[in-house]
């Protein structure tokens, strides 16, 4: 601790033993916790403790029966915690007397104070610290914390109850590590008192006949096995098993949420799982008691192991495709069609159980679809995996919802009336055909995918979440439709749906509601992206209104809508799709080019997001040579950087700098050698002097937006242009130029400039720089040290525990009756 | 019975982050889901693994509701719905949908611009959350799914805050958010019909005093301003980009109006622009008096109130400037500060509230020297003020609000405990209701009764009222009648259906045993109804179809022998044909 803290702490303490002193701010509190934290992991607590003797007066006071505040009790509890968590230390607290007072029956335990879920908290969370030593251990056992932590379980504050039996698990393990002879028993018999009490109370309550018992058994046992892979646990689940078993004999299997938890977590540990006490045949019965509800996560669980028994997983992978196919089944036109996804069929009867009513169907369905969604991409999925059946499902999903439907039987037409119109199955029924994309299907189902997806598009019932993800969805479809491995364009069939895609998309950008024309903007985007340098899509793109929609939207009321069509236009005129200035709907030019289009946002646009995507789609084309910028590269930077560099948005500015050190890569080369395998050489570094290098970036001003940025109020600015510059110092240094102006007037002067700026008076201009100049500022600047400093954040002074010390003593006596008014 | 349960995240005896779960019906819904600004870390935001641990968060919550744009209430949402993984609908009013993403981006803004913060969300991730929002009317009646059900109410406090309510069949709960009972400059006073819910959560940030009119403070406020430009000061005002700022700027343009001033007025960001835009579009949530006088003159739009630029900060002369952000913890509003600082002439108003490890927070604690970066230290010269112009409710307030709506219980939020305890006694006194304090974390449980409600058929309401008496909510009357209840109503009463039998003795004559009675019954109903499902039970009983017979001895004949056969309302057919054929006799046994 350093000295001006050490000065602090005593008067703080003072404070904070003080009932009538509240604090102001809830965060200053834990704040100081985290710095004893941070004191103790590096050094001595013995030694802060005897050096500061005011910390234990502090813990001292906490024992006298006043009315403190129940805040300040529990920082008390998790500080004394935090220190008593060295050995050393915690004997010194002993001698004292004060843990047991503190943590024991005398303590607040018994007191008024206990009823504030917050001191119940800093109990736990006090014990948990201390809880590092055998020391500790014997400790917990006289003051008889154990029973008070098994009875915190049950908490009414659910942080209270989760950290209670956080601390048991945390006990049971520290206990097991055993003294310094070596480690326990595996005979569950010779286990320490501590660890046998908390198992013998799991034990207690996996018998139990009250569910919230028995969850709180089956979740300190899933930590336990989550986190401890040591022999003993092995001991503990041969012990438990029969017990867990027999909670699947009861009818209905109580906690099963939690049990599904435990039997993972069980399977998921190496130790345990291939033990021999029927954890398959537990698996598999517990596949079959439960709901489908309550079986989905255990059937996910099971498919995501590495290595379980096929039957298993088979039963796993019916039970997760059930629901599905119980709406093929339902759906299906003709009788024997939908003899799917692996002969999992149930009756009508099935149908019935499964997709009940709206609210079950619906939620079963939503989950049954995420969960395949999460299992496709994984390596371990089931293989062969049902990817036409599954698609027919989602499909057919969809269909549903959206009334297009047409079920030949009862159960179909009573799953059309549940499911018509619900935007939740629809948006994961979405989902999950967009993830199918990963793989094949026949073709007369991937036309039906695409015109379902069209569908949606075009209803004018989609909601805009819906819309987003069928844009999402068929990007995806459109991108896994190549049928020739390493050709990316569009085949035929998906030349053909884009025809009827554009006049849909062109519609939606002129949707009332700014959400879908932000979606269509950034599907259209994506697309041009990614073939917009294909003839057939150029043809289609070119022929629809969709490249004249996008510069209209430039000027879209919404700022989100107007930065993804800036956005869009710096796609399409890179790939040449924007429309000509010239062309014969623009007669004598009144169609502004997109690159003036675009400077005209940066210029002029009241909001920051057009301004930033502008400024991205700029140092994009910058980056690429695109056409509009080739013509007079240096005309192009100059402007931009003007209009960036007064930005009021420090992250256009912070852009402005982005797209100057691009311009520099590009005047001056790459630094460091260029990687010998890159399948692009790197630009060619100029053959000239560096400072006649140099001329151009004078040229552009390029250096008083930098140097000016070096003290820019915004720190990202600030650091950006110190980046910049040590790039050109690099140069330098590599450079064998020696042409620089070492003291010349102009040089003091651009310095005497500088130290204004950092003062603060950022008024007077630098005007024209020689590259001499420039090169002598650069290298009299401490860049590195000013580098340092900005790596700092800009609060790091007001965050540090010196500031936090004094504004915690400073707040005392001034408080006022409405302090609590945040906003 | 049906419950309503209610487990606060954040605002549970505390003003930091509003995040309240409430469970109703098994519906369950998230209401507000705000950030703590004072921390740096996760520590900012609800701790929502006690709701992730119930499975995947978009099938565990229905829907989310934000009550208004203030970050305490909102600014966790981008990180709720893009980085923790919830893709459901997210409902807030019209105003609040436009303002919350200016805000969360002003926010993010600084939060980067500051460095040091992890785990922070992105701009894309801003826009990606603010298309899951759905947008409410005030008194619209939105439909989250057949069962839930919401609708808005107007809050006052800032443009665009809401109450809700919340129902589920017959189960309702009213969420006030933060609201304010008293009409202020540009805004109206919160009102809620007669709904009588079966609980309300309110805030209680005022639990315990009885707030002055915010006039005076707006007069005190014009009073300092006037004073300090009237010397030749310079006024530095941190602002967030939206609200207060804009509150403040219409009481300073009518007052440069009025006093004919001409010092300079600046805005430091290009957000005023917008936010005026959007005051204007949302006029409607506006007071009275701004509604009537917009058509003469928008106050809205600022004649006085300039664009700023980092120039301007060195000009001579006076000047008033808004600068973000609001407790001086990075960017321009700091810069100035720096500048301004040293000039006892000069002065800051802050008005609201800062955390600790701001500059705001120093200065307001009285701090008047410094530490810079570089161990430099900076005096403060300059005049500090603290205004506080937050509108919430106070205790007269909160009171007239139970008063209004009438609910059976209340449940306090977004206060401090003490005053809470306070407050919740005087409700219980007053209301002679429950009242309720959670911490973050604690649940409260309420049974609620369900309320069915019962068709009465037009003959049985004439014949009552045929008595001569009217009906009348307050006085309870018998009725005599038959109830018929459905599926839903004895779910809803968690009541089983009662089976109703009809019965019917045969007595035959026969001297055998029970159980060869019975055999003999089974073998002839098992050759005369060949269609049916005959079974002979173990236990000696016999059943056709839900047709039970029994074979029991006569109490007096020990000749005769009591079938006793029951049957249900289904297949009360075939239980009087049978009862007919048994009474017909058996056939003769082979001796």
């Amino acid at each position: 601790m350093d000295p001006e803290c050490s000065q602090l702490l005593p008067a703080l303490c003072a404070v904070l033993a003080d009932p009538r002193q509240p604090m102001a701010d809830d965060t200053c509190l834990e704040k100081l916790l985290d710095w004893f934290k941070t004191i103790t992991e590096a050094g001595s607590s013995l030694l802060l403790l005897q050096e500061n003797p005011c910390l234990v007066e502090l813990l001292c006071h906490m024992l006298k029966p006043q009315d403190l505040s129940s805040r300040v009790l529990s920082f008390s509890l998790r500080l004394t915690g935090v220190f008593a968590a060295q050995e050393d230390c915690f004997q010194y607290l002993q001698q004292g007397e004060l843990l047991p007072r503190l943590f024991g029956e005398a303590g607040p335990l018994g007191g008024a104070a206990w009823t504030a879920p917050t001191v119940r908290s800093g109990w736990i969370q006090g014990l948990r610290s201390l809880a590092r030593h055998p020391s500790a251990l014997h400790f917990l056992a006289d003051c008889g914390a154990v029973d008070t932590i098994f009875s915190l379980q049950g908490d009414s504050s659910l942080f209270v109850a989760s950290a209670a039996g956080q601390l048991l698990v945390h006990i049971l393990g520290l206990s097991m590590q055993g003294p310094a002879d070596g480690p326990p028993s595996l005979q569950a018999g010779d286990w320490p008192a501590c660890a046998k009490k908390i198992v013998g109370h799991i034990e207690e309550s996996l018998r139990s006949t009250a569910t919230p018992q028995i969850t709180q058994a089956l979740n300190v046992l899933t930590t336990t096995f989550g986190h401890c892979h040591d022999p003993w646990t092995r001991v503990l689940w041969v012990r438990l098993s029969p017990l867990v078993a027999g909670l699947l004999e009861k009818d209905p299997v109580p906690a099963a949420h939690s049990l599904v938890d435990l039997l993972l977590s069980v399977a998921r540990s190496p130790g345990l799982s291939s033990s021999s006490c029927g954890l398959w045949e537990t698996l598999a019965q517990t596949l079959s008691r439960l709901s489908p509800t309550q079986a989905g996560p255990l059937a996910l669980g099971i498919l995501k192991l590495q290595d379980c028994p096929q039957a298993l997983r088979a039963q796993a992978f019916a039970v997760l495709l059930q629901p599905l196919a119980c709406v093929l089944k339902a759906t299906a036109q003709a009788p024997g069609a939908s003899g799917v996804l692996d002969g999992t069929v149930g009756d009508f009867a099935t149908v019935d159980t499964l997709l009940p009513s709206k609210a079950a169907c619906v939620g079963l369905l939503c989950r049954t679809l995420a969960h395949l969604e999460l299992l496709l991409p994984l390596p371990q999925r089931p293989c062969p995996w049902p990817q036409a059946p599954l698609l027919g499902a989602a499909v057919t999903l969809l269909q549903l919802c959206q009334g297009s439907a047409s079920p030949t039987s009862d159960t179909g037409h009573h799953l059309c009336a549940l499911l018509l119109g619900c935007v939740r199955v629809q948006r994961a029924a979405l989902d999950f055909l967009g993830t199918l994309s990963q793989g094949t299907g026949p073709p007369e189902l991937v036309t039906e995918v695409f015109a379902v997806l069209l569908e949606y598009l075009r209803s004018p019932d989609s909601s805009p979440t819906v819309l987003k993800k069928a844009f999402q969805a068929t990007f995806r479809w459109l991108l896994s439709s190549p049928k020739t491995p390493g050709c990316w364009d569009l085949d035929p069939q998906a030349l053909l749906f884009l025809r009827e895609l554009l006049p849909v998309l062109q519609k939606r950008l002129c949707s009332p509601c700014w959400e879908v024309r932000d979606s269509g903007l950034e599907f259209l985007t994506q697309m041009t992206g990614r073939w917009g340098g294909q003839a057939g899509f150029r043809h289609a793109l070119l022929a629809s209104e969709v490249p004249k929609l996008t510069e209209q939207l430039l000027r879209d009321p919404e700022s989100y809508v107007r930065a993804s069509a800036v956005a869009a236009t710096g796609q399409l005129s890179s790939q040449g799709l924007c429309i000509s200035p010239a062309s014969p709907e623009h007669p004598g030019g009144q169609q502004k080019s997109p690159l003036s289009e675009l400077l005209h946002i940066l210029s002029t646009d009241s909001e920051g997001f057009p301004r930033r995507a502008a400024m991205h789609v700029f140092t994009q084309w910058l980056r690429d040579s695109h056409a509009d910028v080739v013509g007079d590269t240096e005309e192009f930077v100059a402007g931009v950087l003007q209009v960036a560099s007064q930005d009021l948005d420090w992250e256009v500015r912070a852009q402005g700098l982005e797209l100057a050190l691009v311009f520099l890569e590009q005047t001056l080369g790459q630094p460091g050698s260029p990687c010998p395998y890159a399948v692009t050489p790197p630009v060619v570094a100029p053959a000239c002097p560096l400072a006649q290098a140099l001329q151009p970036l004078c040229r552009v001003r390029l250096f008083e937006f930098a140097f000016r940025a070096l003290f820019d109020c915004d720190r990202p600015v600030a650091q950006k242009s110190c980046d910049l510059l040590l790039f050109l110092r690099a140069k330098m240094a590599s450079s064998s130029s020696p042409q620089e102006a070492r003291s010349s007037p102009d040089v003091a002067s651009v310095e005497a400039a500088l130290q204004r700026w950092q003062a603060g008076d950022q008024a007077q201009p630098l005007g024209d720089l020689e590259p001499e100049v420039v090169l002598a500022v650069l290298k009299s600047m401490d860049l590195e040290g000013l580098r340092g400093a900005l790596a700092e954040s800009s609060d790091h002074v007001e965050k540090s525990p010196q500031s936090l010390l004094q504004d915690m003593l400073a707040t005392v006596g001034i408080l006022g009756e409405n302090e609590a008014d945040c906003y | 019975m049906p419950e309503i349960r209610v487990t606060p995240l954040g605002a549970g005896q505390d003003v930091g982050r509003s995040c309240i779960l409430v469970s109703i019906a098994g519906k369950n819904v998230m209401l507000d889901c705000g950030m703590h600004m004072g921390f740096n870390d996760d520590r900012r935001f609800p701790d929502f693994s006690y709701i992730t641990r119930n499975g995947r968060l978009t099938d565990f919550l229905d829907c989310v509701i934000i009550s208004h744009f203030h970050l305490d209430h909102c600014g966790a949402l981008p990180y709720f719905s893009e980085m923790v993984g919830y893709d459901g609908p997210i409902y807030m009013t019209h105003p609040t949908q436009a303002i919350c993403p200016i805000l969360l981006e002003d926010y993010r803004k600084i939060a980067v611009d500051k460095k040091g913060e992890a785990n922070f969300f992105t701009s894309q991730m801003i826009k990606d959350c603010m298309k899951k929002v759905v947008a409410v009317h005030l008194h619209q009646t939105v439909q989250v799914d057949d069962e839930l059900e919401i609708k808005a109410y107007y809050a006052g406090h800032v443009l665009g805050a809401a109450m809700f309510q919340i129902k589920v069949g017959s189960e309702s709960v009213v969420y006030t958010g933060d609201y304010n009972m008293t009409p202020d400059r540009h805004l109206g006073a919160a009102w809620i019909d007669k709904c009588r819910p079966n609980l309300l959560i309110t805030e209680s940030t005022y639990a315990t005093t009885i707030r002055d009119s915010k006039r005076c403070r707006e007069r005190d406020f014009l009073k300092k301003v006037h004073e300090a430009v009237e010397r030749g000061g310079k006024v530095l005002i941190p602002v967030f980009a939206l609200g207060r700022a804009q509150e403040l700027c219409i009481l300073l343009e009518t007052f440069w109006e009025r006093m004919n001033l001409k010092a300079p007025i600046y805005f430091s960001t290009g957000l005023t622009e917008k936010a005026n835009h959007y005051y204007k579009l949302f006029i409607t949530w506006t007071n009275q008096k701004i509604r009537k006088t917009f058509v003469q003159r928008n106050m809205f739009e600022f004649k006085h109130i300039k664009a700023f630029d980092r120039a301007f900060a060195d000009n001579p002369g006076p000047m008033v400037v808004f600068a973000t952000p609001g407790m001086l913890h990075a960017g321009q509003s700091l810069q100035i500060f720096r500048k301004w600082a040293g000039n006892e002439k000069n002065m800051v108003i802050m008005p609201g509230y800062c955390v600790q490890g701001t500059v705001g927070h120093k200065i307001l604690s009285g701090q008047r020297k410094l530490e810079m970066e570089g161990r430099q230290v900076l005096e403060v010269k300059m005049q500090v003020e603290y205004m506080s112009f937050s509108a919430h409710a106070d205790a007269k307030g909160i009171m007239q609000l139970v008063g209004q709506a009438e609910p059976e219980s209340v449940l306090l939020v977004h206060g401090e405990a003490k005053k809470m305890e306070f407050l919740k006694q005087k409700i219980e006194q007053e209301f002679r209701v429950n009242c309720y304090m959670p911490a973050n974390g604690e649940t409260v449980t309420l049974p609620t009764s369900p309320s069915i409600p019962v068709g009465i058929s037009l003959g049985l309401l004439k014949r009552e009222m045929a008595q001569g008496l009217l009906p009348d909510a307050k006085k309870p009357r018998l009725l005599h009648g038959t109830l018929i209840m459905k599926d839903s109503a004895l779910k809803e009463l968690g009541l089983v259906e009662h089976q109703l039998r009809f019965t019917c003795r045969v007595h035959l004559h026969d001297p055998r045993k029970e159980q060869e009675t019975a055999m003999r019954v089974y073998s002839h109903l098992k050759s005369m109804l060949k269609d049916h499902c005959v079974q002979h039970l173990p236990d000696g009983s016999v059943t056709v179809e839900s047709i039970l017979i029994q074979a029991a001895a006569h109490s007096e004949d020990p000749g005769t022998k009591v079938l006793l056969v029951s049957w249900t309302y289904q297949d009360e057919e075939l239980g009087s044909y049978l009862t007919s054929l048994l009474k017909k006799g058996l056939p003769q046994a082979p001796s």
